[in-house]
């Protein structure tokens, strides 16, 4: 097992360089260039255009520009500046790491809670109104984009005369310590967005439970289980679920990356603090070592979910592990 | 010399007060700004995080909001009347042939850190940092006259003085401009390490800002919220001796959503938002049905009205050889139907246009005339008159045979204006026999594709300011932003007078006078004249003027209007919380 993981690991390598050369391809190949924003402004001269230039070092050629962020990199752990805040983007993105991966985890935990067990209900329950009304559901919030139920939320909470319309607190908790009133008021703020992006994964894994657990109840090892005369209890949480379950575990691995890109839009409506608008942003802005960290980092957290959800998937699975 | 300023209220400054102390308010009465009471918090939404806090370290508005709070400059606006005043410079005196200018500084100024304002930093932060040109947001181009850049040194401990190569009519307006503190920058030392400088003062080191502004900055939480709170030290007191400012907190929360904004304001979480025409039926509907907020509508100095521009220089030259014509230019203009535009558009909260300047500038000129009234068929008969008949009865007028009168026109699809606005023309040319064909990109991207020369009409809006010297680059013939007649200006960036009209001639002319001219009758007369040139040649067809809307909670007095990022327009000095 150790073994495995640490051959994973060292895979990871090569991989990742591979994918920093075309993260960096892929911004440069974007038109324009960081500058130009400064052209056409009256405010900035010539020489003042070529002065940023030169600072930022886009005026070295492209591969000694990578060269020297790769080396950054790895001897420093130096991941580049921000052109726009002339900030090292490893703080930058450290301070917006921390909402970013609670929401984040959250949101996966609430909608893992909801959507598994719904899964394994309307399974079970195939031609009862109550799943069809479930599934009902399902299909309307897969449809029904993030931002949108978010827009929705807040005008309900408008008309019932409420203030956490957004944002993770209320203005004068934003810069106080932790206190018991400062939590209270971050779950008053934090069921919109919970419902607002949960909702559209709770649906996507319902319909995949439920279609896992449709397969599973169909062995025969498990009406082996019930012909030994198990209980029906043990037959479905024992045999059929411990089953049916594997496919999300390596579902959720997939589903890392979108800690940094998955919620734009549903975070510029919602006015939460994390990643996602960075990342949209220094896209526009073409400022480039932002985006190609970031672009890294998402690759990263692909690979380390990979390897996490096959991990957990030898926990879970004999089969896996005997292999 | 002669004197250019006296303090007219100076003069009030009692015994009883420290003189560091200035009485300030008392020349705002029409602007409704009485005395009011310490204490509070006032919150307000930011556009987007702040890229930094040192304001020479990046062109960004969001940055410019927060710090125009915290440091201050030699001169700053009336509010009521955007006339410069005394900031940081108490007074000042002119040589005689304008070149020479000696600044006298407000003494007993501190910096937030306790340390005195003195002559050192303003030479200091104009050599330094202002005028550096390794600095990202330097000023070279405003500070640069006779093609030069002023010389600035200090005679004495509270005295500063400017020479300039070449006069200038509107030197007070770059001065805007904020001083740093000495103390803090002279161990880096800009001028050989811009890059250092320009890291300083990141947004991680919120609290080590420092400046001489009526607000400190205290705290920044990444992506929500400034905090800035009350500078006790600071020099002005209102008329009853009350310290300024009378807010104890001053408070940012970054918003990037505009509706998401509206929604917090409405909320209750903030308590001021500037909203635009789109958005004013519906908070208008709210506060009469009782909500706890007023709009209120104020006529617009800054802010950025949108023109029709034909390119000069279109690629087509027959399609050139129309859009020089004035008559087709005054035609389209008859085709142009403002009232409508600023009805439904607009929901009535704009004007007609001024050119080049806002109707209520001091340099306005009456052109209200010139625009003419809205007539479709004074517009065809002008069309006809050029000759341009629709041959072919296909319902389009031809240029020549087989090619209709039909141009692309570019506008910008992410504004809540121009998309309508294309949409009205579009239909009322149509109906004189003119096809234009709309063409939507984004609006960060209109006015590179204008300086491209690679369009044929196009729909774009720049900011109007107080003093058009500063809007040169726009409207003189041969300038970097004159976009629809590219060809003024030769390669190398001097004029070319071979492709200009007398009357282009002219403007360049009086722009060229105007910056030397320093007498303000003089400088008035001849941008009057401009404005008059523009109106009758309609280089560009100005379209409407929006004004100012704010929607202020009733919590709040004192609100004239909130400018963000237009340095030292500074109103928040007097707001207070009832």
């Amino acid at each position: 097992m150790l073994n495995f993981t640490i051959r994973r690991i060292l895979g990871m390598i090569p991989t990742l360089l591979l994918i920093s050369v075309v993260c960096f391809t892929v911004i440069q190949m974007q038109p324009g260039s960081f500058v130009d924003q400064y052209l056409d402004d009256p405010r900035v001269t010539k020489e003042t255009v070529a002065n940023i230039t030169r600072q930022l070092g886009l005026d070295q050629p492209l591969w000694v520009q990578y060269l020297t962020w790769m080396k950054g990199i790895v001897t420093q752990g130096d991941f580049g500046f921000s052109f726009a805040s002339g900030r090292p983007v490893s703080s930058l993105i450290w301070e917006r790491l921390g909402w970013t991966v609670f929401l984040a985890l959250l949101t996966l935990l609430v909608s893992w809670a909801i959507a598994v067990p719904l899964g394994i209900y309307t399974a079970l329950n195939r031609y009862s109104k109550r799943s069809a009304a479930l599934n009902f559901f399902g299909y309307v919030s897969l449809a029904t984009p993030d931002f949108l139920v978010a827009l929705l939320l807040i005008a309900l909470v408008l008309k019932w005369g409420g203030s956490n319309v957004g944002g993770l607190f209320s203005p004068q908790f934003i810069d106080a310590p932790w206190s018991a009133a400062k939590v209270l008021d971050l779950m008053n703020h934090l069921w919109i967005p919970m419902i607002a992006i949960g909702l559209e994964g709770v649906a996507g894994l319902m319909r995949q439970m439920r279609a896992s657990m449709l397969d599973v109840t169909g062995q025969d090892y498990v009406r082996t289980a019930r012909a030994k005369g198990l209980a029906e209890r043990q037959v479905m949480w024992k045999h059929a679920v411990r089953n049916a379950v594997n496919p999300l575990i390596s579902l959720a691995g997939l589903s890392l990356p979108s800690l940094i890109s998955g919620t734009i839009i549903a975070s510029i409506v919602l006015n939460l603090p994390t990643i996602g608008p960075f990342l949209y942003d220094s896209l526009l802005n073409k400022d480039q070592y932002v985006a190609m960290t970031l672009l890294l980092f998402s690759a990263l957290l692909l690979l380390i979910g990979n390897l996490l959800s096959d991990l957990a998937l030898a926990w879970a699975d004999p089969r896996v592990r005997f292999e | 010399m002669r004197t250019q300023w006296v303090l007219a209220f100076g003069l009030s400054v009692l015994g009883s007060i420290a003189p560091a102390q200035q009485v300030a308010g008392a020349n705002l009465k029409n602007a409704g700004i009485v005395p009011g009471k310490s204490g509070g918090t006032y919150t307000l939404p930011l556009g987007d995080s702040p890229q930094t806090f040192n304001y020479f370290g990046a062109i960004d508005n969001n940055n410019y909001t927060i710090l125009n709070n915290v440091l201050e400059s030699l001169v700053q606006y009336n509010l009521a009347t955007y006339k410069l005043e005394p900031g940081l410079a108490e007074s000042w005196t002119t040589s005689k042939d304008g070149k020479v200018w000696t600044f006298n500084l407000r003494k007993g100024v501190k910096w937030h850190d306790g340390k005195t304002f003195d002559a050192d930093d303003v030479v200091f932060t104009y050599n330094n940092i202002i005028l550096n040109p390794g600095v990202r947001a330097n000023q070279i181009p405003n500070l640069t006259f006779g093609g030069e850049p002023i010389k600035v040194e200090k005679v004495d401990q509270y005295t500063v003085r400017m020479t300039l190569k070449q006069a200038a009519g509107a030197f007070l307006q770059p001065l805007r401009i904020f001083i740093f503190p000495q103390h803090v920058f002279a161990a880096i030392n800009p001028l050989k390490n811009p890059d250092k400088f320009m890291q300083m003062w990141g947004t991680d080191e919120a609290s080590s800002v420092v400046g001489t502004g009526p607000f400190k900055l205290s705290s920044y939480v990444s992506g929500q919220k400034v905090t800035l709170t009350r500078n006790p030290n600071y020099w002005k007191v209102d008329t009853k001796g009350t310290k300024l400012p009378y807010l104890d907190r001053l408070e940012y929360l970054v918003i990037r959503d505009p509706q998401a904004q509206v929604a917090q304001f409405l909320a209750g979480n903030i308590d001021e938002i500037n909203i635009n025409g789109a958005q004013f039926p519906d908070l208008k509907q709210k506060e009469i049905s009782g909500a706890p907020f007023k709009i209120q509508r104020s006529k617009a100095l800054f802010g950025s009205p949108p023109h029709l521009a034909f390119n000069f220089d279109a690629k087509d030259p027959q399609l050139a050889k129309v859009f020089r014509d004035l008559r087709f230019r005054q035609a389209i203009q008859s085709a142009l139907n403002r009232p409508r535009i600023i009805s439904d558009i607009y929901n009535t909260v704009a004007v007609l246009p001024g050119h080049g300047v806002s109707p209520i500038s001091e340099f306005y000129v009456n052109t209200r005339n010139q625009l003419g009234r809205y007539d479709l068929k004074a517009a065809a008969a002008k069309l006809d008159a050029m000759g341009l008949k629709d041959t072919d009865r296909d319902g389009i007028r031809n240029i020549a045979p087989g090619k209709n009168l039909e141009f692309d026109l570019l506008y910008g699809t992410d504004s809540t204006i121009y998309p309508a606005v294309t949409t009205i023309l579009q239909n009322d040319l149509k109906s004189i026999g003119v096809k234009a064909n709309p063409k939507g990109i984004l609006v960060s991207n209109l006015l590179s594709t204008g300086m491209s020369g690679n369009f044929e009409a196009m729909i774009l809006a720049f900011g109007d300011q107080p003093d058009p010297q500063l809007r040169r680059e726009i409207w003189q013939p041969g300038q970097a932003l004159h976009y629809w007649h590219l060809s003024t200006r030769k390669a190398d960036g001097t004029l070319n007078t071979v492709t200009m009209f007398p009357w282009e001639k002219r403007i360049h002319d009086i722009f060229e006078q105007g910056a030397t001219t320093i007498d303000p009758i003089k400088r008035r007369a001849l941008y009057g004249e401009w404005q008059m040139l523009f109106a009758k040649n309609l280089p560009v067809i100005m379209i409407a003027k929006a004004d100012n809307l704010a929607a202020v909670s009733n919590k709040v007095g004192n609100f004239i209007y909130n400018l963000g990022p237009i340095p030292t327009y500074n109103t928040n000095t007097f707001i207070y919380m009832k």
